[in-house]
C-alpha cells in the first residue's frame, strides 16, 4: 500500500514536471504557416528530418535554438531525444546527402526575428519571450 | 554517363537556383561545413582481415569526411562531400575522393528529386553504410554490407526521385525511391581481390547501368517499418594479365533486399535479406571466354539496447553463402557480432567489438593469408570524432 502511495505521488509529481516544462515551451510560426494547431507527430517529422511537411501538407522550414533549457525542454516534450542523440541523428541525413540541418539560432529573440521574416518557419521559444509578428501554434 | 550527371545537376542548379543569385549574405544560403575523423585498430587470432596486418595487430583503417551544404531556398539543397579512406591496401583509393555531389530538390511531401553524383537508396542501410556515426557498430554486418566493396553500390552517377504517401491513420505511410544511373566500380574494389589474387588487375575498374527502386511501408504501429528493394544492374570493364589483355563483362542481373526495422523505447531489431545471383565473362583475345557465376544469398538480423543516455550495445548475427562456390570454408561466411558504443558528447564517440567468425568468403584474401584458417576471432576498436 505504502509503495503504491509513492509510486502515485512519484507519478504525479512527473505529470506535474513534464507540463510545467510543457508550459514553458511555445511553438511558433511564420504567419503564412496556414494551422492553428499542430501534433506532436507533426514536431517530431520535421524537426528530426523525417518529412518537410505537415501532415495537413503545409511546407515548413524548422528553426533549432543552439541550446538552453527551452532547447532540452523542447527535445524532451516533442522529440524524445537528448541534444547529443538528435544531433547525432541530423548529421547522418547529413552526412548521406539526405538533409540539411536546421539553422541553429543563439538565443529566442534570433529565433523570433527568424520566424517574422522566414515564410514557412517553424520554431519555439520561452512563454515570456516577446514574441510580435509569429503565431503561436497549439501543440495536440 | 557521369559528365551527364553532373552536367544536370549543373543546368538544374542554374534554372532553380535564382535564390542563390539573390542571397543577401552567406547566413541566407545556411551554408553548413561537417564533417567527422575516424581511427580504427583491428587485432584478429589468426588470418589477416581485408589486406591490413590484423594478425599482428592493425591501425590502418581510417577515414576523414567533409561535408559542405547550402540550402538557399526552402526546397532546395545543394550539397557535396569528400572523404580520404584507408583500409589496408583495398577499399579506398587511400586518397581523397568525392563520396557525393548533389541537387536537391522537393516540391512537396509525394515527389522531390536529386541529380548528380547521388547515394543509391537500396536496402535499409545502404545509404548510411559508410557514415560511422551514424551506427552503433565498428563493421555492419559483412555479408550484406561488405566494406572493402561498399564504393560499388555506395553511388552512382544520375538521379532519385523520392516522396512519401500516407495511407491514413490504420495504412500508415509509404516511401518511395527510384534511382538510375552509371554505377562505378574503382580498381581497388573489394569485389575483385580474387583476381588480384591471380595477378590480374582491371586498371579503369569497371562500369555499367544500374536502375531499381525501393519501397519503405512506415506501420502504423509506432517504431515498426518493412521495406523491399530491387536494383538490376550490368558492368563491363578491361582485365589485364602480364602481357595480356581482355574485357571482363557482368550481363545485366537483378538483385533483390527485403528488410525490417522495429525501434520501441531503448530496444531496436532490425533483419534484411539480400541475393546477388551474378554472372561473369572473362574474354582474352585468342583464348576461350572463362564464365564465372555467383549466387551470394546474405541476411542479418541485429538488436540493440541503449542502456544509458551515452552507453549503447548490440548484437548481430550475419551470415553469407555463395551457392555456386566450390565447398570449401570460402563457400561461406558466418559471423557473430558483439558491440558496445560510448558517447562522451555529441562530438566524441569510442566502439569496441568483438566478432566470431566462421568461413572467410568476406574479407580474407588468399594473398594475405598464404595459410588461410576457416575460423577467426577478431577484435575491434574506434575512436571518432563528428561535427
Amino acid at each position: 500500500m505504502k509503495r503504491r502511495v509513492s509510486w502515485m505521488v512519484l507519478s504525479a509529481l512527473a505529470v506535474v514536471l513534464a507540463q510545467r516544462a510543457g508550459a514553458q515551451v511555445v511553438v511558433i510560426a511564420n504567419p503564412s504557416v496556414k494551422v492553428a494547431e499542430v501534433s506532436k507527430a507533426d514536431l517530431r517529422d520535421v524537426f528530426t528530418g523525417g518529412s518537410s511537411n505537415l501532415s495537413s501538407g503545409v511546407h515548413v522550414v524548422p528553426v533549432l535554438l543552439k541550446d538552453g533549457a527551452i532547447h532540452q525542454d523542447f527535445l524532451a516534450l516533442y522529440v524524445g531525444k537528448s541534444d547529443a542523440a538528435f544531433r547525432t541523428s541530423w548529421r547522418s541525413l547529413v552526412f548521406s546527402g539526405q538533409g540539411v540541418m536546421p539553422r541553429s539560432l543563439e538565443s529566442d529573440a534570433a529565433v523570433v526575428e527568424f520566424v517574422v521574416r522566414t515564410p514557412g518557419a517553424i520554431g519555439y521559444i520561452g512563454k515570456s519571450t516577446p514574441h510580435e509578428g509569429v503565431k503561436v501554434l497549439v501543440v495536440k | 554517363m557521369r559528365r551527364f550527371g553532373l552536367g544536370l545537376a549543373l543546368m538544374i542548379a542554374v534554372v532553380l537556383v535564382p535564390g542563390v543569385v539573390r542571397a543577401q549574405s552567406i547566413d541566407d544560403l545556411n551554408l553548413q561545413v561537417h564533417g567527422y575523423v575516424v581511427q580504427a585498430f583491428v587485432k584478429s587470432n589468426q588470418n589477416s582481415w581485408n589486406t591490413t596486418d590484423s594478425e599482428n595487430g592493425s591501425a590502418s583503417w581510417n577515414e576523414a569526411v567533409v561535408n559542405l551544404s547550402l540550402q538557399p531556398q526552402a526546397k532546395l539543397k545543394i550539397g557535396v562531400q569528400g572523404r580520404f579512406q584507408l583500409l589496408g591496401d583495398s577499399g579506398g583509393d587511400g586518397n581523397f575522393t568525392v563520396d557525393w555531389a548533389q541537387l536537391d530538390y522537393t516540391a512537396n511531401s509525394y515527389f522531390g528529386f536529386r541529380v548528380g553524383d547521388v547515394k543509391t537508396p537500396i536496402g535499409l542501410l545502404n545509404e548510411t553504410q559508410d557514415i560511422d556515426p551514424a551506427h552503433l557498430w565498428v563493421l555492419l554486418p559483412q555479408s550484406v554490407y561488405p566494406i572493402a566493396s561498399r564504393n560499388s553500390i555506395l553511388d552512382h552517377f544520375g538521379g532519385v526521385v523520392y516522396g512519401a504517401v500516407a495511407l491514413g491513420e490504420r495504412g500508415g505511410k509509404l516511401q518511395y525511391r527510384g534511382f538510375g544511373g552509371e554505377r562505378v566500380m574503382g580498381p581497388n574494389d573489394g569485389y575483385f581481390q580474387g583476381f588480384r589474387d591471380e595477378g590480374v588487375t582491371l586498371p579503369n575498374g569497371m562500369t555499367g547501368l544500374i536502375l531499381g527502386g525501393t519501397l519503405k511501408w512506415e506501420a502504423p504501429v509506432r517504431g515498426l517499418m518493412v521495406g523491399a528493394s530491387l536494383s538490376s544492374l550490368d558492368s563491363s570493364g578491361e582485365i589485364v594479365e602480364g602481357p595480356y589483355q581482355g574485357t571482363n563483362t557482368v550481363p545485366r542481373f537483378e538483385s533483390p533486399y527485403y528488410f525490417g526495422k522495429y525501434e520501441r523505447g531503448r530496444w531496436m531489431v532490425a533483419g534484411e535479406y539480400n541475393r546477388l545471383p551474378a554472372l561473369a565473362l572473362t574474354a582474352f583475345a585468342g583464348a576461350p571466354v572463362a564464365y564465372n557465376r555467383l549466387d551470394q544469398r546474405a541476411f542479418y538480423a541485429m538488436a540493440s539496447y541503449k542502456a544509458t543516455e551515452k552507453l549503447t550495445g548490440g548484437v548481430y548475427y550475419s551470415s553469407s553463402i555463395d551457392k555456386q562456390s566450390v565447398f570449401t570454408s570460402a563457400r561461406y561466411q558466418k559471423d557473430w557480432a558483439v558491440a558496445a558504443r560510448y558517447d562522451f558528447n555529441s562530438f566524441l564517440y569510442a566502439k569496441a567489438e568483438q566478432h566470431f567468425i566462421d568461413g572467410t568468403e568476406i574479407g580474407f584474401a588468399k594473398s594475405d593469408n598464404p595459410n588461410l584458417q576457416p575460423t577467426t576471432r577478431m577484435t575491434m576498436l574506434k575512436l571518432g570524432v563528428s561535427f
